[in-house]
């Protein structure tokens, strides 16, 4: 039977007895693709209070039914499984830009589930219906490039390859997995490293069928091109330009004259990029200078991304420097891929070995990067570089460590901002060499380990937002309660930019709160930033609509840092996005044609299917209490110079008060349909939604609200 | 709004600025000539003054004798002309084409000719405060559409402290040491450093 979007197989390889199957996809159509089904599968097969290093738990890689078929900003990988750095290894997701996904789609495979433990280091290799378990005894131990390279000697360069480190190898909390020249899962490289599995390799020859005609599919393409930003959806330019109404600094539309792809042979000028031009899309994220600075500009030889995007956010960069301390000088990476490494020099980084100023900082930061990617350590959203300040600034090393431990790290290129210190840190991290390594197990796992007490939790510096031991990650200062509420929905940091993309678009506050009204009811939808005002109704159907577009995203898949496109930087459209675009492409994709509001409640069904592992996971129902409660930090009032406390809501303040949040809290149970008391999903909700068994299965353990 | 390349731009507008020609008595094809003129400079993000009009395409005698003629009833009365705006200075009068340019834009570079900087800085910082809102990095005068040298900024600015109708420009910092301008009009002293430690700080923490 021809099948559109789908290519129809889920390919099934269980590495204890060394074979592999084809299951059907459309048994799980229901559940859209990506994460949804892959939530289905590890409720169906996974029993809850797996650990996430059992052989019994599964590792799921998916790609959605509109992966391949050349939708705009489709080329995500989502991969589902139990996640190690979580409290009791919650069921979560982690995502991976690049080309990985495509090609899986193109080799005819809509998931790869895996389960079960390699007795010794296998690769995964797979060309079209050619799947085989190679042997990665010669791989493993070597770090993910080079990894990436042997797979692509066997296979060829067109193989897309997602690899372990020696971090996923030794089953470290805080590793990732990784595709192509910047992209990275995070989370889930210790759990491709406890089935022994270092690398999947896949090419592919074939194509997605999509169910529409090239006319009509091209004509939403255009149509969508019509409404696209820049990174983030963000819709007005970083400067003054002719065609713009609007300019806000802080944009990553940062294309302008003057601003070169500086390392290009010769180099590619930004220049004005109006939004009726279609060729120059490319050019308005010059993604570089906003995460490194304006010195990254000379080092930059172009902007990369993912396939099927035409934003490319990913800089990759000419770093000669780095060649003297035996690395490569391509390195790319983009945000968080930044951020995180140089997060770990928690003091700074200053000028160190000759390197100054500007390129200080850029070496310095490309030196940790590169050590990240390579041996394949995760930031836990930058949270590794605050928990390394937290622990050396109250002397916790010192506590925790042997006094030779202690004296045989250089904590003094560390205070001198000295980047050669990332040579020490991520090789302890990788190897677990010593009592320091743990400091990648994850927050939850140092405070527990090291005792750390609940001033670790409630410092607002380290950034905690839940006991989940995960950082904010656009929270309440992204939104008010809508940011707020959106990372309390989560097992690990909520990676949700559907919230972002509309109100870090840079428009006026007015004219957002304008389109907000058309969205959600109500204007009072969305507070000005730092002018934050009371819960209320409209900010619950946001915050709704926020989780259950990241959960279509990832099972579309669609890459979450784009869509949705509530705005559109076209001043004729008064700046009005589109946001039933997803069931617009699902549906010409597919065939199967549903509505925006019906492709929503598909989500959020899959939603729920999280939520309710996530019960049997806690064995509690009660989430309100035990899984959606903030640190005290966020709920605290700041203090004024003279020491008063700000009321929450004063102009300028952007703490949430508790209170507030429990009422945001019920409302979101309630637009949702679950228990309002709980958080739990009701009888009611998951029968009509086709989740009897869901129901039943809760039931049946004590975890369903009377 | 087409799409034309900035080295386009410029030899359009470089064409009809060096051949005016035997400026046509026509009326028509006089007044086509202007606006032709005005749609080529700000397609190179330009605005056209009245008097630089005026002294590129004097227009002819047998127009000029006209009883009520004037370049801007000229222009004004071309159906096809719609996309022109004209914006009054204090001793001018600007042309763009919203074809290619935006009223904000053009507002810029209009406050940019009045060559009172004073002014520039207090209406720009107010609307800022207002339209966004938003308080306004002292860099977002030196770079361009502005351009303004540090020392014309530095010394504005404290030529500004001086000015009572502009007692409502105060200035804020963020802790990395950036200088930000607002509007108490529109904005209240907490509200605007939050705002600037958001810009300058906050953004890159969270990114």
């Amino acid at each position: 039977m021809e099948t559109f979007g789908y290519t129809g197989k889920i390919l099934r390889v269980n590495l204890s007895a060394g074979s592999v199957s084809i299951n059907d996809t459309l048994k799980y159509k229901e559940f859209i693709g990506g994460e949804g089904m892959s939530m289905k599968i590890m409720w169906d097969e996974v029993p809850a209070g797996t650990h996430p290093f059992a052989p019994e738990n599964k590792i799921i890689f998916g790609a959605g039914p509109l992966c391949g078929t050349g939708a705009p900003c489709s080329g995500r990988t989502n991969i589902t499984s139990l996640l190690p750095s979580s409290p009791f290894h919650g069921i979560a997701s982690s995502h991976m830009g690049g080309y990985f996904a495509t090609e899986l789609k193109y080799a005819g495979y809509d998931l790869i589930v895996i389960e079960g433990k390699a007795a010794s280091p296998v690769w995964l290799r797979i060309e079209d219906e050619k799947v085989r378990i190679e042997d990665a005894r010669w791989m493993w131990g070597k770090g993910i490039f080079d990894t990436q390279a042997m797979v692509a000697s066997f296979m060829g360069k067109e193989a897309q390859v997602a690899a372990i480190g020696q971090a996923g190898e030794n089953l470290v909390n805080l590793s990732v997995i990784r595709t192509g020249a910047s992209h990275s899962a995070g989370g889930h490289g210790g759990v491709m490293g406890s089935k022994n599995l270092k690398a999947i390799g896949v090419h592919g020859t074939g194509s997605v069928k999509i169910a529409a005609s090239g006319k009509d599919w091209l004509e939403l393409d255009a149509y969508m091109m019509s409404i696209i930003g820049a990174n983030n959806q963000m819709v007005v330019p970083s400067t003054p330009q002719p065609w713009a109404e609007y300019s806000d600094k802080s944009s990553r539309w940062t294309g302008r004259k003057g601003l070169f792809w500086g390392a290009a042979n010769p180099p590619v000028e930004t220049g004005e990029c109006d939004p009726h031009d279609m060729q120059s899309v490319g050019l308005r994220t010059m993604k570089a200078i906003f995460d490194l600075g304006a010195g990254a500009e000379k080092y930059t030889v172009r902007m990369g991304g993912c396939s099927h995007c035409p934003i490319r956010c990913h800089s990759q960069l000419k770093v000669p420097q780095l060649e003297k301390y035996g690395l490569d000088p391509y390195v790319a990476n983009t945000c968080v891929g930044w951020s995180g490494p140089r997060g770990v020099m928690c003091y700074g980084i200053k000028d160190f070995d000759g390197n100054t100023g500007s390129d200080a900082s850029i070496v310095g930061n490309a030196i940790g990067t590169t050590l990240a990617d390579d041996y394949g350590v995760w930031c836990n959203y930058a949270q590794i570089g605050r928990d390394l300040k937290y622990c050396y600034d109250k002397g916790v090393f010192k506590r925790v460590l042997s006094a030779e431990e202690y004296a045989s790290i250089p904590w003094s290129k560390l205070l001198s901002g000295d980047a050669s210190f990332y040579f020490d840190f991520y090789e302890r991290v990788a190897f677990k060499k010593g009592e320091f390594s743990h400091i990648a197990d994850g927050s939850y796992w140092i405070a527990q380990r090291w005792n750390l007490g609940d001033d670790y939790w409630n410092d607002k510096s380290g950034k905690l937002w839940t006991r989940g031991g995960y950082p904010v990650h656009h929270s309440n200062e992204a939104g008010a309660q809508v940011g707020a509420l959106i990372s309390c929905f989560s097992n690990r940091d909520s990676q949700n930019h559907s919230h972002m993309n509309f109100i870090g678009s840079k428009l006026p506050v007015a004219l957002q709160k304008e389109i907000a009204g058309e969205i959600f009811g109500s204007p009072e939808a969305l507070d000005a930033p730092a002018v934050y005002t009371k819960m209320n109704v409209y900010k619950a159907k946001f915050v709704k609509y926020s989780l259950v577009r990241s959960m279509l995203h990832n099972s579309l898949t669609l890459c979450n840092w784009m869509w949705p496109m509530a705005v559109s930087p076209l001043k004729e459209r008064k700046y009005r996005g589109d946001t039933s675009l997803e069931s617009k492409f699902y549906s010409l994709a597919t065939g199967i044609r549903m509505s925006e509001k019906e492709l929503d409640e598909t989500a959020a069904k899959c939603f729920t299917l999280q939520r309710a592992y996530t019960i049997m996971q806690m064995r509690t129902a009660d989430l309100r209490n035990t899984h959606d409660q903030t640190t005290e930090w966020p709920i605290t009032p700041d203090h004024a110079k003279d020491g008063s406390n700000i009321p929450q809501f004063t102009p300028g303040s952007i703490q949430m008060e508790k209170s507030d949040l429990e009422l945001g809290r019920t409302m979101v149970y309630k637009e949702f349909g679950w228990d309002e008391t709980t958080g739990a999903p009701t009888r009611s909700y998951l029968e009509s939604v086709g989740l009897k068994d869901v129901a039943d299965r809760l039931a049946a353990a004590g975890l369903l609200p009377g | 709004m087409g799409v034309i390349s900035p080295d386009k731009k410029e030899q359009i507008a470089g064409a009809v600025a060096d051949n005016p020609g035997a400026l046509p008595a026509d009326r028509e094809a006089y007044t086509s000539r202007l606006i032709e003129f005005i749609r080529a400079e700000s397609s190179a993000g330009r605005l056209t003054s009245l008097s630089a009009l005026a002294s590129r395409f004097p227009p002819p005698d047998e127009l000029s004798r006209e009883l009520g003629f004037s370049i801007t009833s000229a222009i004004a009365e071309v159906p096809e002309a719609g996309d022109l705006k004209k914006m009054e200075g204090s001793s001018d009068a600007w042309y763009f084409s919203e074809n290619t340019m935006t009223g904000n834009y053009a507002l810029h570079l209009l406050r940019t000719e009045e060559k009172d900087p004073l002014m520039l800085i207090a209406e720009t910082v107010r609307d800022e405060s207002r339209i966004y809102p938003r308080p306004t990095d002292l860099t977002f005068f030196t770079d361009p559409p502005f351009s303004m040298n540090e020392r014309e900024l530095r010394q504005a600015l404290g030529r500004m402290e001086l000015r009572p109708d502009m007692s409502d420009i105060k200035r804020c910092a963020a802790s990395n040491g950036a200088t930000y301008l607002y509007s108490t009009r529109y904005l209240g002293e907490t509200l605007a450093e939050t705002l600037a430690e958001w810009i300058e700080v906050g953004q890159k923490q969270n990114p």
